[in-house]
């Protein structure tokens, strides 16, 4: 318990305060413990407070080279301590994929410092969730971290909205992400595009990695830089500027037009075959069901995607126990599947570190 | 009188009226004169209606009757108020005159001189004055016929002299020279052509003309007894021709003879005598030129398809002999080629097939390394916590507990360390806000200054603007005031008005101060004859109380009656006295306008004329008679 406790505090790394005052400056004027400069700018980025004619988001979250922020955004009314401010965003960074709890706790923050006007009492509950898990919020009730759990995360978003907006389409980011593409989806609100998006790693539970998603991307270099040491990523902007990019993604999804496009030089590697029709039939009928919940569409999705997962590791030669089975290509070419097929399982093994080198 | 006269006079003349020079007021003005003047006036006036008259009074009694009624006429349709009749013409009195021309001279248009000083002031104006002050200027000059006149616009066509420098060019021929001559070029004695010659501008030309005589010498140029023109026109096909031969060979250069390093030198020389340009001087050019014939050298390299083999193959046998061996030929050379292209596919094929799987590989194993760096640093972690928690695992529960303590403690520590610094930090925050603040407001107050001074400034370029326009204005006024004609002193015109305006008013107070006396005197007068009555009503009514009884009373009221009746008289008769005097007055002022009507000697001339007028008409009847 200890154990899990320790490993569970130790994910939350620092959170700050970012203000916007009556001279129309937005500074960042406090955190804990500290914060480098380049990710100070990108957090003043990614809160709404700066730039003219910005609205307000109350809640966005993102990540930054395996670092994920939330960011919760309120303005202050005319009766509170704080004067010279107009805005103030609390922002917190953690190493896990929780937007439930951050969303809650920096809720909490919020009205604390509404409340009191200085930041020593946010510190007090911050660390108090830091080392014991636990802290006393405003209104008579306790936030307790061990009551938003990773899973739930992972499991909150709605597939069958995913499915229902997209239809038979839906394979294509099914395929995208098992064999780790670059997925870049498009929306002038970042609300639909966090919705949207922390739903489709649900596509390959097998993996749970939510590691690739980066939900609140910006045109900036260092941001785009970022996004290209990692292999396979699902990046959401709200710029249109981002379909001129096609240096950027593999597959591109319009979201506000529900048009999902395949870059040309990926053509080649998601051509799809009788496999994926059966796929995506599956996942059009899971999801159409109005009996089942959305756990259990993801669940009949993993099992499809274990079925052919297992059937690819049975053309693998035998391993040595504990490691994994590798295949190499001739193995593959003698099934003598259809191209398609061929190329899928060809580019799956990658993916999944099943090839023989 | 003479003043207006003479105005009057002058705005006749400027109607047209020849009216002579000496004549300067009506009461010198004859019938004849009188006519003139109003057929002038009636011909500026009506056109159409003066048509039939003629200025001059015509000789015969009848036809100055019926031009005097016609004139008549005229005038009255324009509007003349008072009675007209051929005798205002033919015996015209001043008074009636002066009238007359008055109410013609009013009714004239305004004066086309004065008209054209008008001034219709502005730039425009003053572009026609300058127009018109340059034709005056052009007409005043004699003409001259255009070749004959002075050249005055030469200085913008200079034409400027080219200088040429003679220099030295190193020549390629001296490639087979002497090597003494080819160090002497190349030497430090020898400047680079283009330093050889220090005047900027004359390099071109310099070079220029080098060019030229050195096409003159070209080997097929033996045409230096033709003249230039033809050589030239034969030389632009010939340069193209040359070009194209040299850069032919070098293009069909194939795969077993290489063309490297053909300098650009020895390339020019093949075209022509010593134009290469002087060696150990690289240009771009030559660099450039180099470059493309290594790219051709490579595409040799490819496999060839030897152009340049299958003219060779063309030898000079008999025709049908020489079809066939050209066909079998050719198609073994065709199955090599397809041979080789299909090896050439296959090979493309593999080498695509092994690029994709070490694609795939490359991205497999970059990624089991990442995944592995990335397990690895969590590892490490995980590993180093343990080891903490390992070393205080042997005393756990106190060890437990004093962990506990610790967090705690550093938990109070870092939230005090927290508050302390909140003391620094709130105030350099609020002061940094509010200076930001003040320069915010600075900027607005300087930003408003600068408004204002813009406001301001364009008042004063809009005021200077203005200043410059009145100013103008005033010269050309001037201008034009020194140009108008000085003969009308308007200024003694205007004077003798305003004096006559003043005495005017002067008399016209002296008439009402008599105006007022006289109604003092009458009120006087009145106010004495009532309290006469009255007294004498009194007194009457008094006395001839008393008279009934007494005598002498009775007398008293006869005498009273008397003298009543007496001063009465002595009253009416002053008064007669008075009217009559007035009435005398009222006739002596209407002599003199008659006698001014000059009726007598008109009278006197119209019974002239009526008999001259009687004699015409019995002239005309016997005339009749005998017809």
């Amino acid at each position: 318990m200890a154990a899990a406790e320790a490993a569970e505090t130790q994910l939350m790394l620092g959170v700050g305060l970012i203000e916007k005052d009556t001279n129309g400056d937005t500074l960042w004027v406090w955190c804990y413990p500290s914060t480098t400069a380049e990710l100070r700018d990108m957090l003043l980025r990614k809160c709404c407070l700066t730039g003219e004619n910005q609205q307000l988001h109350t809640f966005v979250y993102g990540q930054y080279r395996r670092t994920w922020f939330y960011v919760t955004t309120t303005e202050v009314p005319d009766s509170s301590v704080l004067k010279t401010v107009t805005h103030f965003s609390i922002v917190l960074t953690a190493k896990d994929f929780n937007p439930e709890k951050y969303a809650a706790f920096t809720r909490i923050l919020c009205r604390m410092y509404l409340k009191h006007g200085s930041p020593v009492k946010m510190m007090e509950s911050y660390i108090a969730v830091l080392t014991k898990g636990i802290c006393q919020s405003e209104e008579n009730g306790s936030f307790l971290s061990k009551d938003f759990d990773a899973r739930k995360a992972y499991l909150a978003g709605s597939i069958k909205d995913v499915v229902s907006q997209f239809g038979m389409e839906t394979v294509i980011l099914y395929t995208a992400l098992m064999l780790k593409k670059r997925i870049v989806v498009y929306h002038p609100r970042i609300e639909a595009i966090q919705e949207f998006t922390r739903t489709l790693p649900a596509l390959v539970w097998h993996r749970q990695d939510w590691s690739i998603l980066h939900s609140y991307v910006h045109l900036n270099a260092d941001e785009l830089e970022a996004l290209k040491i990692c292999t396979g990523y699902i990046a959401g902007f709200v710029d249109p500027e981002v379909s001129n990019r096609p240096d950027l993604y593999d597959v591109f999804v319009n979201l506000a037009d529900s048009e999902i496009t395949v870059s040309q030089p990926a053509k080649e590697a998601m051509t799809m075959g009788k496999l994926h029709k059966e796929i995506g039939q599956l996942i059009v009928q899971s999801a159409e069901d109005p009996e089942k919940s959305d756990s259990q569409v993801i669940k009949d999705i993993s099992l499809k995607t274990r079925e052919i997962l297992t059937n690819l590791a049975s053309f693998a030669e035998v391993s040595d126990d504990g490691e994994k089975p590798k295949l190499s290509f001739e193995t593959l070419k003698q099934k003598r599947f259809p191209p398609a097929t061929e190329n899928f399982l060809c580019h799956l093994a990658a993916a999944e570190q099943m090839l023989k080198i | 009188m003479e003043e207006a006269d003479r105005i009057l006079i002058h705005s006749l003349r400027q109607a047209g009226s020849a009216i002579p020079e000496d004549v300067q007021s009506l009461r010198a003005f004859t019938a004849e004169l009188a006519v003139a003047a109003v057929v002038g006036c009636l011909q500026v006036l009506r056109p159409s209606l003066s048509s039939g008259l003629t200025p001059h009074l015509p000789p015969g009694m009848s036809a100055r009757f019926r031009l005097g009624m016609s004139l008549a006429q005229a005038c009255s349709d324009l509007g003349y108020p008072r009675e007209l009749g051929y005798q205002s013409f033919l015996y015209p009195s001043e008074p009636d005159l002066r009238q007359l021309l008055l109410f013609l001279a009013e009714r004239l248009p305004p004066d086309p001189a004065q008209e054209s000083t008008q001034p219709s002031v502005g730039e425009s104006a003053i572009l026609l004055q300058a127009i018109g002050a340059r034709v005056r200027e052009l007409l005043a000059e004699p003409w001259v016929p255009p070749a004959l006149r002075p050249q005055k616009h030469q200085d913008h066509v200079r034409p400027k002299a080219l200088h040429v420098q003679p220099f030295i060019l190193p020549n390629a021929k001296s490639l087979q020279d002497a090597s003494e001559v080819q160090e002497f070029q190349g030497g430090p004695l020898v400047a680079p052509a283009p330093a050889q010659i220090p005047c900027r501008a004359g390099r071109v030309a310099s070079f220029l003309e080098e060019h030229g005589a050195q096409l003159h010498e070209l080997p097929e140029g033996d045409s230096t007894r033709d003249a230039d023109k033809a050589h030239r026109r034969h030389l632009a096909p010939r340069l193209v021709e040359q070009l194209r031969q040299s850069w032919g060979q070098a293009v069909s250069s194939t795969s077993g003879v290489p063309a490297p390093g053909r300098d650009l030198g020895e390339l020019l020389c093949g075209w022509g005598p010593g134009s290469g340009e002087p060696r150990g001087k690289g240009s771009r050019f030559t660099h450039a030129e180099k470059f493309t014939f290594a790219q051709e050298e490579e595409a040799t390299h490819v496999p060839p398809l030897a152009p340049a083999e299958v003219p060779s193959l063309l030898s000079p046998l008999s025709p049908s002999h020489l079809e066939q061996e050209l066909r079998a030929g050719q198609e073994a050379e065709l199955a090599s080629l397809q041979d080789h292209l299909e090896l050439m596919g296959r090979s493309i094929k593999e080498a695509g097939a092994t690029v994709k799987r070490l694609t795939l590989s490359t991205g497999q194993v970059e990624a089991e390394a990442q995944q592995a760096w990335l397990s690895t640093t969590e590892r490490e972690q995980a590993r180093r916590l343990k080891r903490r928690a390992v070393d205080l695992l042997p005393d756990a529960p106190s060890n437990l507990a004093k962990l506990q303590v610790v967090v705690e403690a550093s938990a109070q520590r870092v939230i005090h360390l927290a508050s302390q610094w909140e003391r620094h930090r709130v105030p350099l925050l609020a002061e940094y806000r509010a200076l930001k603040k003040r320069r915010d407001q600075r900027e607005l107050e300087s930003s408003h200054k600068a408004a204002e001074l813009q406001v301001l400034q364009e008042c004063v370029c809009a005021a200077a603007a203005e200043a410059r326009r009145k100013e103008g204005l005033y010269k050309q006024l001037v201008a034009e005031l020194d140009t108008l004609p000085g003969d009308m002193a308007r200024s003694a015109y205007t004077h003798r008005i305003l004096e006559i305006v003043g005495s005017i008013r002067k008399q016209k107070e002296e008439i009402t101060k008599i105006l007022s006396d006289t109604k003092l005197l009458q009120k006087e007068i009145n106010a004495l004859t009532g309290k006469l009555d009255r007294t004498f009503a009194v007194t009457d009514e008094l006395v001839f109380k008393d008279a009934k009884k007494d005598d002498s009373v009775r007398k008293a009221y006869k005498y009273l009656a008397a003298l009543h009746e007496n001063c009465s008289q002595l009253i009416q008769t002053i008064e007669d006295t008075g009217t009559i005097l007035r009435e005398v007055r009222d006739l002596e002022e209407q002599i003199e306008t008659e006698t001014g009507k000059k009726t007598l000697s008109n009278l006197e001339k119209i019974l002239e004329d009526y008999r001259a007028v009687r004699q015409e008409n019995a002239g005309l009847l016997g005339r009749v008679h005998e017809a």
